[in-house]
């Protein structure tokens, strides 16, 4: 009898831990999903919903508002997430009554997202890729900014280009920061071979021929021999004049530069296989297999980052954005300068960059835009003197004394002004790309395309012609621009 | 005694139900539960962040007639598994025919076949990687020595699927194992008969060892075909499916439909189709073995 008796309080308490067990493993699972990285807070979490739902009587008569907590979620580098570890400890620090916790999501950003969209366990306020940015922004479920101008007038006070708009007026969200495509070179490349530096004046860009001229005097082979030299051995490059990346901050600017697009005027129609357009992907395949000015897609692959590539001589020039100052400035081997972008017909160059929002799911939308004034305010965040980022306030670039609070630096050599803030106030549009409808669906059909060209299996016209029937039926429109 | 071995039976049942408890409650909520969503999910068109509704078969109609990316992911699945399974099987066999001799520092040379399938999934991928490259990487190294032109490997189209087929090859580690188990399971006294009747190693290869190896070879075979149409890690992290898709196994592209383009219905109705086809060809390959596998108790 004692032994049946044992029994059931063995199988009562096995019951017991069982449950016990996966009681503590689905709170485990919650708890993954939130901040690992605040360390400046109690560690007593409880969610916007939870801290709602138990506003005890005691507390409510010692402190007259309660505190709202909020989650913020953002990628980035290590430098980036100290940044945003410091902003976010000064943002709770003087905002007693909200207490925000960073989590940085290294990785691939947009799975967990998408993830976390689909299970309902947003963040109040996170960074979101551009094509995210639209998609949810017009399936409601990100904060219409619109609504809370009269709250806060300084949410208007931002560059136009760096708003995205998914209906006319309804502005969901806006860029993280400004970032633009330019010219970053090795200066001491330039100096040795006598060659004048890449203009950095945008009105004084090179036009494509110019540019192809003095990336064949950059290049040269193993014996110092240069493109059009007799005996030039294109398999054996021992410096490249230019590189590029594949994507759209290599071909956006361009397409923009000669007046073409991803889709026509009408946004409903396919136009990459009109001559403007295929003229500018004809023109890159060209630097690699015509010109041998740089070097092909599986060469490019396996090469460093860009400021290493210029470091070594790998590469003369390259295209990038403008938040590889901070890794050029950290790189203090390299002398590195900064022009424009060549231009087709026009100089323009295209902002390409992520944005911040809020999202709609959050309990506390005033204080979630309380903090995200707060998050990237030059005044708070070192970034933008580091190189990473250029604000989206308009007044840092046409108000001396604020130009100056953010690019009086190592971070932004003196021909910055010209190259950096007059290109973005001028000659800057937002990347077509960005205001495309449905482009990660478009892009994920597009890129395998495109690297027909970029592997020199097909002409610009064969490819692009080709894309056409695929890309067609995914068009959707553009979203407006204000 | 009958009524001790009873409560005996009895106590065992209970504690039995109780501690498969968690492992049945776990295939409940974390297998079958998702298992039932996904089908769910394929009849409609959901999308993250949309509302979804019922679509019926759409999916399904959409991807077998008007997905081109489709189509040609299924071949390059079909000719990864090709290029994979029958090239492995040979590997592991021969490896565990080698290491079945008694040879001095056996377990050394056991240690260094068994290696790479410890080695880390990713790890591995980043050493291929390497080894891969068509400038400064070991291969092409090695053939510029012997004076041979080298490979774009895993960057051109053509040599894409065979160089990450290579890379499986190498991992095949366990099923070698498996095949060394068989081995040494194949009875000696048959051995003994095809000696005392004069027969060479040949002989014993062709008569014995492979007829009872064969139940060893059906099982292996078997599991790696799933496993090369399930495949997804190295080419995720190698290639992520180009150049121009041409290493676009099934599953990358369903990853890619469900987590860059979001449209998690069309990705549920891609994983059920391929779903039946790896069920198809199991039985297929199940029904092919009453042929050619041999088991010696007799039984089928």
């Amino acid at each position: 009898m004692l032994g049946n008796r044992k029994q059931r309080w063995l199988s009562l308490l096995l019951a017991a831990v069982l449950v016990g067990i996966t009681a503590c493993s689905s709170k485990n699972g919650n708890d993954e999903t939130k901040p690992s990285a605040s360390s400046s807070q109690p560690t007593e979490e409880t969610s916007p919903s939870a801290s709602d739902a138990s506003p005890s009587a005691s507390e409510a008569s010692e402190s007259p508002k309660e505190v709202v907590k909020l989650k913020f979620m953002y990628w980035g580098s290590t430098d980036e997430k100290k940044a945003m570890e410091n902003m976010i400890k000064a943002f709770n620090d003087s905002h007693p009554y909200i207490q925000v916790t960073g989590e940085h999501v290294p990785g691939d950003y947009n799975t967990k997202m998408n993830t976390l969209m689909a299970a309902n366990e947003l963040p109040d306020v996170a960074y979101l890729g551009d094509g995210l940015t639209n998609q949810w922004g017009s399936e409601g479920r990100l904060l219409d900014f619109s609504q809370y101008y009269g709250q806060y007038p300084e949410l208007q006070n931002k560059l136009k280009a760096s708003y995205l708009y998914t209906e006319p007026g309804k502005a969901v969200a806006n860029f993280t920061a400004l970032e633009v495509m330019v010219l970053y070179y090795n200066k001491d490349i330039f100096a040795e071979e006598g060659i004048p530096l890449p203009p950095a004046d945008p009105a004084k860009a090179w036009t494509w021929d110019e540019f192809v001229s003095v990336a064949k005097k950059l290049t040269k082979d193993k014996k110092g021999k240069h493109p059009d030299d007799p005996g030039f051995d294109a398999k054996n490059i021992d410096t490249y004049g230019f590189s590029f990346g594949t994507d759209r901050g290599t071909y956006g600017p361009l397409l923009e530069s000669n007046g073409a697009g991803i889709l026509d005027e009408s946004g409903m129609n396919y136009a990459l296989n009109k001559p403007e357009a295929v003229e500018v992907f004809q023109k890159l395949q060209d630097l690699i297999y015509v010109n041998h000015v740089s070097p092909n897609l599986i060469q490019q692959q396996n090469m460093p980052d860009n400021h290493v590539r210029l470091q070594t001589r790998k590469v003369a020039m390259v295209l990038d954005g403008t938040w590889a100052l901070l890794d050029l400035t950290n790189n203090t081997k390299l002398h590195y300068g900064i022009g424009v972008l060549p231009k087709l017909k026009e100089p323009k160059t295209v902002i390409l960059a992520g944005t911040t929002v809020v999202f709609n799911t959050t309990k506390h939308p005033a204080e979630a835009l309380e903090f995200y004034l707060y998050h990237n305010n030059p005044e708070q965040v070192d970034l933008y003197k580091t190189g990473l980022w250029m604000p989206t306030e308009e007044k840092y670039y046409t108000d001396e004394a604020a130009i100056k609070l953010w690019t009086d630096n190592p971070a932004h050599p003196p021909e910055f002004l010209q190259a950096g803030i007059e290109y973005t106030k001028g000659y800057a549009v937002k990347s077509p790309s960005t205001k495309l409808k449905n482009w990660p669906e478009i892009n994920s059909k597009l890129a395998p395309g495109l690297d027909l060209i970029w592997t020199n299996k097909k002409t610009a016209q064969a490819a692009l012609d080709e894309l056409q029937a695929q890309i067609q039926p995914l068009i959707k429109g553009k979203y407006p621009d204000e | 005694m009958r009524r001790n071995k009873s409560g005996l039976l009895r106590m065992e049942r209970r504690w039995g139900m109780l501690l498969a408890l968690p492992v049945t409650l776990g295939l409940l909520f974390f297998a079958i539960g998702p298992i039932v969503a996904s089908f769910v999910f394929s009849m409609t068109d959901w999308h993250i962040g949309g509302q979804s509704s019922f679509v019926g078969l759409n999916n399904y109609e959409t991807i077998l007639t008007k997905d081109p990316v489709f189509t040609k992911s299924l071949f390059v699945t079909v000719y990864y598994v090709l290029a994979t399974v029958p090239v492995a099987i040979l590997a592991a066999f021969g490896l565990a025919m080698l290491l079945n001799r008694k040879v001095k520092g056996l377990s050394v040379f056991r240690t260094i076949f068994f290696l790479p399938s410890i080695v880390p999934r990713i790890a591995g991928t980043m050493l291929w990687l390497w080894l891969f490259n068509p400038d400064f990487g070991l291969l092409n190294s090695i053939f510029e020595y012997f004076g041979l032109p080298g490979s774009q490997w895993i960057y051109a189209e053509e040599t894409a699927i065979p160089s990450i087929a290579l890379m499986s090859v190498w991992g095949v580690g366990n099923y070698m194992i498996i095949f060394l188990a068989g081995l040494q399971s194949v009875p000696t006294h048959l051995y003994e008969a095809v000696e005392v009747d004069g027969g060479g190693a040949w002989r014993k290869f062709f008569h014995v060892t492979l007829p009872s190896m064969t139940p060893t070879i059906f099982f292996n075979m078997v599991m790696m075909q799933i496993g090369a149409f399930q495949s997804f890690d190295s080419v995720y992290v190698m290639t992520q499916g180009g150049p121009n898709n041409a290493t676009l196994l099934y599953v990358v592209y369903l990853y890619r439909i469900a987590f860059t383009e979001t449209k998690i219905g069309y990705a549920s109705a891609l994983s059920w189709i391929l779903f039946v086809i790896i069920v198809a060809l199991t039985l297929i390959t199940f029904r092919t073995s009453r042929k050619w596998v041999y088991y010696e108790g007799g039984g089928k």
